[in-house]
């Protein structure tokens, strides 16, 4: 269970996060939409302890992200995947999937490995395991991007604009294996552009706006003509999107 | 005789390398570190040592410290002040590696669960030392080089037994001669080891486009 509480957060003199509550239980499958700016990208550094908080509460299974010790924990159930992959560019794809594995959780390496060779299997890159990251194209790095975080077997996942840097053909690639991977149960939070796909494959969208969340609402009710779209704010976003 | 002295030289080398190596990493991490006294300290000594003359610092740990009651020997001292002094070359250039590490690999690696130590060691300074490995090359060479001023405090390495033995001999031009070829062999066999390694570090970007 994901708690928000009244989340404020400031860089210097500029508040990005004015009070976000919002709380997020296992098994969803959640969207956060906004326009650039509107702290979704603050919002998910704050879940995984990249950013520290100014204020409120962010409680993950009970665990506080601003407690070192616990955000120690909150790490071990979290994994993220990150716009520009960020891969190890010195450590072959395998030992990219398997170093926080074995070195955080401990687990032996023989397992890991057997586990990483699925993971990589399961995204059609079971060839791929001695290459190099600076060998892959950017869906191939993104999808080794989400084995990573997978091979953690996460509690939550949390998915920063995972196709933003990525060329439209290659974008399909990526949000097939995600596409599968809500349906099998994980939790799932996607900060995305990609309304048709938030749209596909969350239960829940939640809005934010200046730093505010505007809408919290089940998929369906968000894209309904008296839902979201009652919202003049989140119909202008959303027929925005929809020119780009 | 030359070759008690070319073994002096080499090990002085050998030992002050991995000595100043070790001295740059850690002083290199305490200048980039988040906590500003670890950062001044860090800083502080890549500025001092480096703006010493390395004969002035010999002098000093040789001829200055017995005088409080330190004595120690040509050698241990040698290595020590080599180690310091370039320890500070080292540190520098191994900061600005470091710098240039891509921050979103470091913020995977933070929150996969990665320790900071084990952060350092098996992301940061092994991507650091990619770029930094041949600047890295340049100093350990420059090392080597500087040993012969150890025979200023009765170190009898390459150099100071290429003195006796042309003072004995009175053949200075052979003697030195010989002396300058045998540093020019030392140097490229170590630039040649810093080549095979730079190139193992660097093995993973074949291919890349």
């Amino acid at each position: 269970m994901i708690e928000i509480d009244n989340l404020h957060k400031k860089f210097g003199d500029t508040e990005v996060l004015k009070g976000v509550s919002l709380s997020i239980a296992p098994g969803e499958v959640v969207s956060i939409l906004g326009a650039s700016g509107s702290g979704k990208s603050t919002l998910m550094r704050c879940m995984n302890g990249l950013a520290g908080l100014n204020g409120g509460s962010l409680l993950i299974d009970g665990l506080d992200v601003s407690k070192p010790r616990e955000l120690r924990e909150i790490r071990k159930r979290c994994a993220t995947v990150f716009q520009h992959f960020n891969l190890y560019p010195h450590l072959s794809v395998l030992d990219n999937i398997t170093l926080a594995p074995m070195d955080v959780l401990g687990r032996k390496k023989a397992e890991v490995e057997a586990e990483a060779y699925a993971l990589l299997k399961q995204v059609g890159l079971a060839d791929r395991a001695d290459a190099y990251p600076g060998q892959l194209s950017g869906g191939q790095k993104q999808r080794i991007g989400i084995c990573r975080a997978l091979a953690m077997q996460p509690r939550y996942l949390l998915l920063d604009e995972v196709t933003s840097a990525l060329d439209p053909e290659m974008t399909g690639e990526v949000l097939d294996v995600l596409a599968a991977l809500a349906r099998s149960g994980t939790t799932m939070i996607f900060v995305t552009h990609e309304i048709a796909f938030a749209r596909e494959i969350s239960s829940r969208i939640v809005f934010l706006d200046d730093g505010v969340v505007r809408a919290d609402m089940p998929t369906d009710r968000f894209f309904a003509e008296d839902g979201g779209y009652g919202d003049e704010r989140i119909a202008r976003f959303l027929a925005k999107m929809r020119n780009k | 005789m030359f070759w008690d002295g070319f073994l002096v030289t080499a090990s002085v080398s050998a030992l002050s390398i991995v000595g100043s190596f070790l001295i740059g990493v850690i002083v290199a991490f305490g200048a980039v570190s988040r906590r500003p006294f670890l950062r001044k300290a860090a800083r502080g000594y890549i500025g001092l040592f480096r703006n010493i003359p390395f004969i002035v610092q010999v002098f000093f740990f040789y001829f200055g410290l017995p005088e409080i009651g330190v004595y120690i020997d040509a050698f241990t001292t040698g290595t020590m002040a080599l180690s310091i002094a370039v320890g500070a070359y080292a540190a520098d250039v191994l900061r600005s590696g470091i710098e240039n590490v891509d921050t979103g690999v470091i913020e995977a690696a933070e929150v996969s669960g990665l320790s900071r130590f084990k952060i350092y060691r098996r992301i940061i300074l092994p991507i650091a030392l990619r770029v930094s490995l041949r600047p890295l090359g340049s100093v350990f060479i420059n090392l080597v080089l500087t040993t012969s001023i150890l025979s200023t405090i009765t170190l009898n390495e390459l150099t100071g037994n290429a003195k006796i033995v042309a003072s004995d001999t009175f053949r200075p031009f052979e003697v030195y001669f010989f002396l300058l070829l045998f540093y020019c062999v030392l140097t490229y066999l170590l630039s040649l080891l810093i080549n095979l390694w730079h190139r193992r570090l660097n093995r993973f970007m074949r291919g890349a486009e």
